[in-house]
């Protein structure tokens, strides 16, 4: 896949950029925020991961940038599309991005889609909404449209409801769904976490294929970085509602520079041979109304000390283009680095080493 | 569909046939039994006799009730014990005005109270969305008579527009004279049921629009106002029919108040009257009608979710 190197000065903006970017919902008289001013770039077909575990702010990240919170959800910071603000942007301009410049899935497709409407109904409606199309146009295309997501027997499928089908086919009628719009990106939120392995693998593959197809972006969210790894050409790791770490994939996974993405992959499960010496956090998210003073991590890392309750660490560079919000950072890179030099002369495979199983894995379960 | 109607038809037929022998056994709950209500106080031993043959109460109790069964399933329930005429010449006349009101008092109820539910459940949490609020509990708090009595005040004896007490004519007949007369009761019923409505629709309104599917719609450009008419909307409706259902089933027997009010010729007059004078083959009559109106409703209702919901398998 051929993108433009991140950062790259003088050439367009970036596809999509978060800056800055806060959530904080209304409660009562005041407000609890629950993301943290991030900043995110997306380029144009760039694949974005974002992990974390459930409840650090990455469905509420997206959805705010869309609006598509309702009024309860404030926002502040800028999203920007393709340079220009979204929140500047009239209902109808954003009604034509989503969906139209940017296609969303999300978890659980059989209620994402509506109970009581034909599958080629909830097609149609986006058809006719970002490509003008109705009546037999439209009917092919859906056709078409899910042909290329694998759904077999598409004409008498186009006819069926959502609770005729099966969940990892409902996925693929969301997906087609979102393909409808000719988006530039698609925005997965935990597309296969409410599927089975097989079922999920096939839905990554499919996503992938359609990548390769139409150079879309990909914006994958989860909290298996497993399903990240796969498909991904950057990831963000985000905790408490703030990034943590982002890098490009094989250096994250290579060489994971904050404490909580070493828990992430120790709390991987690993097939063969490799045993990664890395500890899987305990403990669970701080509420967003009960957060730890400093470092939000501090309850549960590791490698915590005192002065990580003084002041919230802010991303810094551990690497080519790979950053990390830890105030041990030095400290710790050291210590790891040495720690891989042991395991090295052990010949036990190291962080460094680990090599990404993932992928094969995955090829075994659809095959 | 065929199939589905029929077999929802089989499935009342034992459930008739238990309350028509509940129906039926009444007589007995009536304070000096049938004949007592026929003969009198002071009637003697030969005239008591008499009427007991006359009644067939001198047969085995499952012949009358057969007796009973056979003669209602023709809709015969014998004579009224007060006016001597035919039960069914009584409720036949009373039936046509009772579903006339419910008709015109249902549609005032869904004329007010569905924009009523959109609004408030559009604007939840606005003043709109108070106001709204208020608005149905006061619909639901002021009592019927004594709306019905300011209806009355305002419109007939101050501004002479409407008849204070409301003949029945049929619509077809002469819609204008009929429209006239069925406004204020009409009015009367349907406020307080646009209440019960618009609150049940709100609420479903509102818990529709959280659902994951709203999302989806959003996330692919559909708009606001498509949003709530076409997909919300459509949802919320499958839950309302049945309490729609229950509101028209509720006017058939249950508009007593009202039909006191404005004079109003109701089966439910009719069939307080009849439990006042004791009139118990009257009652058996105006309850076995309003038994079958409910579960006709009931099975519409059914077929009407059937062809929307396609959940729901009926072939
Ligand atoms: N509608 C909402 N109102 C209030 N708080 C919310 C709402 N949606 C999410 N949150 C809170 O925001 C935080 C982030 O949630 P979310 O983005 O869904 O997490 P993730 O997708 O990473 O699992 C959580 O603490 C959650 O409780
Ligand atoms: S700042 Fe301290 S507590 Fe936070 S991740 Fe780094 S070492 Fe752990
Ligand atoms: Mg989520």
């Amino acid at each position: 896949m051929l993108h433009p190197v991140p950062g790259s000065t003088g050439a367009a903006p970036p596809l999509l950029s978060l800056e800055d970017f806060t959530v904080a919902f209304a409660q009562g008289a005041g407000r609890t925020r629950v993301v943290h001013g991030i900043d995110l770039t997306l380029q144009r077909g760039e694949a974005l991961g974002i992990v974390g575990e459930s409840g650090c702010g990455k469905s509420v990240t997206w959805l705010a940038a869309l609006r598509l919170l309702g009024k309860r959800a404030v926002t502040t910071g800028r999203v920007l599309l393709n340079g220009r603000d979204l929140s500047g942007f009239s209902e109808r301009e954003l009604a034509d991005v989503r969906g139209g410049r940017i296609g969303l899935i999300f978890q659980d497709p059989t209620s994402c889609l509506n109970p009581i409407l034909r599958i080629g109904t909830q097609i149609g409606e986006a058809l006719r909404l970002h490509r003008g199309l109705t009546g037999k146009a439209a009917e092919r295309e859906a056709l078409r449209l899910l042909d290329r997501v694998g759904i077999a027997d598409a004409p008498r499928r186009l006819r069926q409801h959502a609770h005729e089908l099966s969940g990892g086919m409902n996925q693929r009628v969301m997906i087609a769904i979102a393909l409808a719009g000719e988006p530039d990106v698609l925005v997965a939120d935990e597309p296969t976490t409410a599927l089975d392995a097989t079922i999920q693998a096939q839905i990554l593959d499919l996503i992938r294929d359609i990548r390769r197809d139409t150079g879309m972006g990909l914006v994958l969210i989860s909290h298996d970085l497993g399903v990240i790894a796969d498909l991904c050409d950057r990831v963000a790791v985000m905790y408490a509602g703030r990034v943590v770490e982002t890098a490009a994939t094989q250096d994250l996974l290579g060489s994971p520079r904050h404490p909580y993405t070493r828990g992430l992959l120790a709390a991987l499960p690993s097939l063969e041979g490799p045993r990664v010496r890395l500890t899987p956090v305990g403990g669970t998210v701080p509420s967003p109304d009960a957060m730890p003073p400093g470092c939000a991590f501090a309850p549960r890392c590791a490698y915590a000390e005192a002065h990580c309750g003084n002041g919230i660490p802010v991303l810094q560079p551990a690497g080519t283009g790979h950053l990390s919000a830890c105030r041990r950072l030095d400290a710790l890179m050291g210590e790891w680095q040495r720690q891989a030099a042991r395991e090295a002369g052990r010949h036990d495979p190291v962080v460094q080493d680990l090599d990404w199983p993932n992928r094969d894995r995955q090829r075994e379960l659809s095959a | 569909m065929t199939g589905f109607i029929l077999r929802r038809l089989a499935q009342l037929i034992p459930v008739l046939l238990i309350a028509s022998f509940a129906i039926w056994a009444m007589i007995f709950a009536v304070p000096g039994g049938p004949v007592g209500m026929m003969v009198g106080e002071n009637a003697t031993p030969e005239e008591i006799a008499a009427a007991t043959r006359k009644l067939g109460l001198d047969r085995p109790i499952p012949v009358q009730y057969f007796n009973w069964l056979t003669h209602a399933v023709t809709g015969d329930f014998g004579q009224s014990l007060h006016s001597r005429d035919p039960v069914t010449k009584l409720i036949g006349e009373r039936l046509p005005a009772t579903l006339q009101l419910a008709l015109v008092s249902i549609l005032v109820a869904l004329v007010i109270g569905i924009p009523v539910a959109i609004t408030g459940a559009v604007k939840e949490g606005s003043w709109v969305d108070r106001l709204l609020n208020g608005w149905n509990a006061l619909a639901l708090g002021v009592p019927t008579f004594w709306l019905g009595i300011l209806l009355i005040l305002l419109f007939s004896v101050e501004l002479r527009w409407l008849p204070s007490a409301s003949r029945y004519v049929p619509l077809w007949e002469d819609p204008n004279q009929a429209l006239r007369s069925l406004i204020l009761p009409g009015l009367t019923l349907g406020l307080y049921v646009s209440g019960i409505l618009a609150r049940f629709l709100k609420a479903s309104l509102v818990s529709e629009a959280r659902a994951d599917y709203v999302r989806t719609a959003r996330a692919k450009g559909v708009s606001e106002r498509q949003i709530v008419g076409h997909h919300i909307m459509q949802n919320a409706l499958l839950p309302f029919i049945t309490i729609v259902g229950l509101m028209v089933a509720n006017f058939i027997g249950g508009a007593v108040v009202t039909e006191a009010v404005f004079t109003y010729p109701g089966l439910g007059r009719l069939l307080i009257q009849a439990i006042s004078t004791r009139d118990y083959p009257l009652i058996q009559g105006c309850i076995v009608v309003i038994l079958v109106i409910y579960m006709a409703i009931s099975l519409i209702v059914d077929i009407l979710y059937a062809v929307i919901d396609p959940r729901i398998e009926y072939r």
